[in-house]
């Protein structure tokens, strides 16, 4: 062989590990310290924060959902928070089902922020004030591996703990469909 | 974190089992190393040396040395001796690890976690036990016996002036007895590499008086103090009803989550973080701030919060004595 | 002896119950359980095993909510009245007209947010009815007093707070004007209590909790438990960590029996908090046991702890039913408890000493109940510990039998127990005390028992200390019993079908598919024509149809604290609904 034909081989081989190695940074990367300002998300109190969130949220899909570190996070944070408590592992229980296809406000990063930070009527209780922002997102992050929607490398595995369910890396992707009206009235349905 | 942390200087009889065990070994290898060292500079010193115009001795080759056969054999046996010796000598050091008498034993409950020690203390009455955190008080003279067990992956408690070596397994319970004979602190830390701050989970042993260990358990029994100014007040508010109470404990509060170290009396303590940061008002108010910068990796979070309410829950929390 | 002797003896506990029973007339359904024994046996003896087949549905009355309807209807004079669960509408059907018109409709408008604290569905258990007052549980923690000819509040007694995890669904008892009410909670760490309100004004007379110091449980000098065990000061205190009974649990969300002789209200407290029991040493008084107490002042005369520092979620909540026993050949007062424990209890009710403990399913998580000393013997084979799984433990959480209450007929002597026939996996996992979150700390798949059906419907025999004869059924049996004097039972399965057995044998002599699976408790009643109706709610739900109601998702097994594991075709047997049916002979 040609030492050319050789020399490019060797380019073209050092690019792919190269490439490979660094599509791997994304879901591999631990940034302990929250997000720089400006790319976090206040506590969306007004209709305008609130779109605000929601146009963020895209710009937070790679450091979350696509981030190994921050969905285990997000499931660690879920059995301590008593998040499992009302929804199990995505069951539901005095919460909704997670794992489905049904959201009642939403099954995009944003919403899912904005549930988890400023409760909901129907009993989901509002923790923006108790838990940092960059919790938040890891906890949307991972609600969102419960219905098979954060990518696959990055959703975790077989739990340690007594296993209820298909691992979240496993489940397929339950596309948010459709989207309870609300049930916010007190009056019988 | 300050304690003598020395293999060398046991403190009690755990530690002092295994440092005659290391002294025999030491004796025993050094005594052997000695001798083949000596006996390798005999050999080459009283090689059969050439000199260029000399021919070589063709005779050396077939001869058979005469000693050869009595050199094996009483190297051999030398040396099952020896580790027939060592065999024993660590068969007594396991005797005499396993007979620490334990009447009396104070209790503990130690749970490794993801970098901190969580210590808990039996008592036979249920509303005598109480929860702290990387500081352990034991008597002098007194033994503890240590139940060891892990929340998330393998650490494993050496506190090396005490005891040896044991692992905390999850899923699995063991204990470990000590005792500690003369007053002091002992510093000891996690021996198995458990994670990103596997460095930094250090823990203390301080052996007190009996008289000042009492005091000190019946200290930790009290719930926390209630605040006095105006800026604790705000302090104690903010702990229950923000970040903090969502995984600390600080009894007589309303903050009894208990997936961090409890709070009831952290003042009381040298040090923050197993050993990362001194516990004073500057460092811990800085700890509470942005607890990654000192130690990242760990499971708490930097704090969303104003400078003001920083400083109040330091000073909330720095009168936990 | 002579037949017609027999007959006659055969009558007279049923003669001696009715004059004890301080009912209203013997065609009404004033309270939940039919009276202060907890019967819920009707004198009405029209519809009989022979004519029963012939049982046809006289008219419907849809509620307009599709949670699960756990209450029991109440009849007083003409007019039958009904609760929901949330939102908790109260109607008032007047009977005298045909097709039962609605004569006023109750909206009590509870907090929306309530609903998230409700561990097992949203369910209401029922109204109660006394001096023409009706009273109504609140989801969000409200017990209000509504006058039963117009509709109109008379008063609103608040308590509890719904961010704290606390809500309300037990039925109220009256006793002699004393409203008696209890709380729910005990998965979120809620405190338990019973409280005793002025049925005229709603004010508070007297409060007793279930952990804490001695002037708080109301323990004082009347206080003369049966067992060494019970006896202690401020046990409410000692026999848990430091400050952890003040999220303990121990409410009181079911069933009040009262003995108007002694003067003693009789009830069971609920499971202690988390359900992971190595955070909570000690025996957790005064939780999973039952109180007798003064009803003027609330004093506790006795208790007895069924399952100390209980490791299962056995709440000992369920009815207490009052019958006079003959035990080695003399008379004696006693209560019998099914309890979730899995064992039929026969309890002295005057002194709190158990005559006999029973188990009516498999038991594996205990041995047997010591009578000398009370003590329930553990099996140290499914002792709870921390991040272990834990497999087959029988029964599971919701016990051998939950709330669902049972019926006691005089004729039979015997008690008829819906109930469930189900074991379980758990793992004991840490958790935290958050106020407003599920403070639990298990991982709970359940499945079903020995057997493989799900629900059982016995009848006990309280002093042979055996079942008579049994029903399997697939599904867990989730609604309460009726007996007649009819000698029939009726109860209703969680596919919809509600059935009328024969008292005697258990042969099953008439059904009828309803709606939704029937998770309520049937009633009988004479209606204003002089005819004998059975009224029941239909519309599935409570913690076993939680996996309908709530719309869940099976495919996680732990989803309902664990039910969904073993409810998985729940979805494909029955769906969601509310619609009262009542049934008459033609």
């Amino acid at each position: 062989m040609s030492s050319r034909f050789l020399d490019r081989a060797l380019v073209l081989a050092v690019a792919s590990v190269g490439a490979l190695t660094s599509s791997g940074c994304e879901r591999e990367s631990r940034d302990f310290l929250p997000p720089k300002p400006g790319a976090e998300v206040g506590h969306a109190a007004s209709a305008a924060a609130s779109a605000a969130a929601i146009a963020n949220a895209a710009a937070m899909v790679g450091r979350y959902e696509h981030n190994a570190h921050a969905v285990s996070a997000g499931k660690r944070l879920w059995t301590w928070y008593n998040c499992s408590g009302c929804h199990a592992n995505g069951g539901g229980g005095s919460g909704p089902a997670l794992m489905d296809d049904v959201w009642i406000y939403g099954g995009d990063a944003g919403t899912i922020y904005l549930t988890i930070a400023n409760g909901r009527p129907n009993g989901m209780p509002a923790f923006g004030s108790r838990i940092p922002k960059d919790q938040i997102w890891q906890l949307a992050a991972y609600v969102r591996s419960l219905a098979g929607l954060a990518s696959a490398d990055a959703a975790p595995n077989r739990d340690d703990a007594f296993l209820t369910r298909t691992p979240e890396s496993a489940s397929d992707p339950q596309k948010p469909e459709t989207v309870k009206p609300s049930v916010a009235t007190g009056r019988p349905q | 974190m300050n304690g003598v942390h020395d293999v060398l200087s046991p403190a009690g009889p755990q530690a002092e089992a295994l440092y005659q065990l290391w002294n025999v070994m030491f004796v025993a290898c050094t005594v052997v190393f000695v001798l083949t060292i000596v006996a390798l500079a005999i050999a080459v010193w009283r090689a059969p040396r050439a000199s260029e115009r000399a021919k070589p001795d063709l005779d050396l080759h077939p001869r058979k040395v005469a000693t050869l056969r009595r050199s094996v054999v009483w190297g051999i046996a030398g040396s099952s001796v020896l580790l027939l010796g060592l065999l024993l000598a660590s068969f007594v050091a396991d005797r005499a690890l396993s007979a620490l008498p334990l009447a009396n034993a104070v209790r503990i409950d130690l749970v490794g976690h993801q970098f901190w020690w969580e210590a808990r203390y039996e008592s036979h009455s249920p509303e005598l036990t109480f929860s702290t955190a990387n500081e352990l008080h034991v008597p002098v003279g007194r033994p503890v016996l240590v139940r060891l067990r892990a929340d998330d992956v393998i650490h494993s408690f050496w506190v090396p002036s005490l005891s040896g070596k044991k692992d905390l397994i999850p899923g699995r319970e063991s204990t470990i007895a000590l005792r500690a004979d003369r007053a002091g602190t002992y510093r000891g830390q996690c021996a198995e590499f458990c994670g990103y701050q596997h460095a930094q989970m250090a823990l203390v042993v301080v052996a007190d008086p009996p008289a000042d260990y009492e005091r000190w358990q019946a200290l930790q029994r009290e719930p926390a103090r209630a605040p006095e100014t105006a800026q604790e007040r705000r302090g104690l508010e903010l702990v229950e009803q923000t970040s903090c109470a969502m995984c600390h404990a600080i009894h007589g509060t309303r903050a009894r989550a208990r997936r961090a170290p409890d709070l009831t009396h952290v003042a009381s303590r040298g040090w923050l973080g197993a050993g990362a940061v001194e516990n004073t008002p500057a460092l811990r108010a800085e700890w509470i701030a942005n607890a990654q910068k000192f130690k990242p990796g760990i499971n708490m979070p930097p704090l969303d919060a104003a400078p003001d309410d920083l400083a109040a829950m330091a000073a909330y929390l720095g009168s936990l004595r | 002896m002579p037949q017609a002797l027999a007959r006659a003896l055969r009558a007279l506990p049923a003669i001696a119950l009715a004059a004890a029973a301080q009912a209203a007339p013997d065609g009404d359904w004033p309270m939940a359980a039919h009276d202060y024994a907890s019967t819920r046996f009707s004198p009405l003896a029209d519809i009989t095993a022979a004519n029963a087949a012939t049982l046809k549905l006289a008219f419907t009355f849809s509620t307009g909510v599709v949670r699960g309807h756990e209450a029991a209807p109440l009849v007083v004079g003409n007019t039958m009245f009904i609760v929901t669960p949330y939102p908790n509408v109260v109607y008032a059907l007047d009977l005298s007209q045909p097709g039962a018109p609605l004569r006023w409709r109750f909206e009590p408008k509870p907090e929306a947010f309530a609903q998230g604290v409700a561990c097992c569905d949203v369910v209401n258990r029922g109204l109660a009815v006394d001096d023409g007052k009706v009273f109504l549980n609140t989801l969000d923690n409200q017990t209000i007093a509504i006058d039963a000819a117009n509709g109109k509040e008379l008063w609103r007694y608040r308590m509890g707070d719904i961010r704290a995890g606390e809500t309300r669904t037990m039925a109220p008892l009256v006793v002699k004007g004393r409203v008696l009410i209890g709380n729910s909670g005990g998965e979120y760490g809620v405190r338990g209590w019973l409280i005793a309100l002025d049925a005229q004004k709603g004010k508070e007379l007297w409060r007793a909790y279930s952990t804490g110091p001695d002037r708080e449980v109301l323990i004082g000098s009347d206080y003369k438990p049966f067992y060494a065990k019970e006896r202690g000061t401020d046990l409410g205190v000692k026999t848990w960590p430091a400050d952890a009974w003040k999220v303990g649990g121990g409410t009181v969300w079911g069933w009040i029996s009262y003995d108007p002789e002694l003067d003693l209200v009789y009830y069971g407290t609920a499971n202690p908090g988390p359900w992971n029991a190595e955070q909570r040493p000690g025996d957790n008084k005064f939780t999973s046991g039952l109180f007798a107490r003064d009803l003027a002042t609330g004093q506790a005369r006795w208790f007895y702890q069924l399952s100390p520092h209980d490791e299962f979620d056995y709440d000992a909540v369920n009815e207490n039913v009052l019958i006079d026993l003959q035990v080695a050949g003399k008379p004696r007062k006693v209560l019998v408890h099914p309890d979730r424990n899995g064992y039929v209890y026969v309890i002295d009710r005057a002194t709190g000493e158990v005559v006999s403990a029973t188990p009516f399913v498999q038991v594996n998580t205990s041995t047997g109940v010591d009578l000398a000393t009370g003590e329930l013997r553990y099996a140290p084979g499914k002792h709870q510990r921390t991040g272990t799984v834990v497999r087959d433990i029988c029964p599971a959480a919701p016990g051998g039998k939950d709330w669902q209450p049972s019926a006691y007929s005089p004729r039979t002597q015997l008690l008829y127990l819906p109930h469930q026939n189900l074991c379980q996996d758990q793992e004991a996992m840490q958790t935290g005390y958050i106020a407003g979150t599920p403070y639990v700390g298990a991982i709970v798949k359940m499945k079903p028992g020995p057997g493989g059906h799900r629900g059982r419907v016995t009848a006990w025999d309280p002093a042979a200390a055996k079942a008579r004869w049994t029903i399997d059924e697939d599904l867990p049996v989730w609604s309460g019993a009726l007996a007649t004097a009819g000698d029939l039972v009726f109860y209703g399965t969680m596919d919809g079908w509600f059935k009328a057995v024969d008292a005697k044998s258990g042969r099953l002599v008439w059904q009828f598919k309803t709606g939704s699976g029937i998770v309520g408790q049937p009633i009988a009643y004479r209606g204003p024509d002089g005819k004998q109706y059975i009224a029941v709610l239909s519309g599935v739900g409570g913690w076993a149809g939680a996996v309908v109601a709530g719309d869940l998702d099976t495919r996680d097994g732990s989803a309902a604290a664990g039910f969904a594991n073993v409810m998985g075709d729940l979805k494909q047997r029955t769906t969601k609904g509310g619609m009262l049916y009542v049934f008459a002979l033609p």
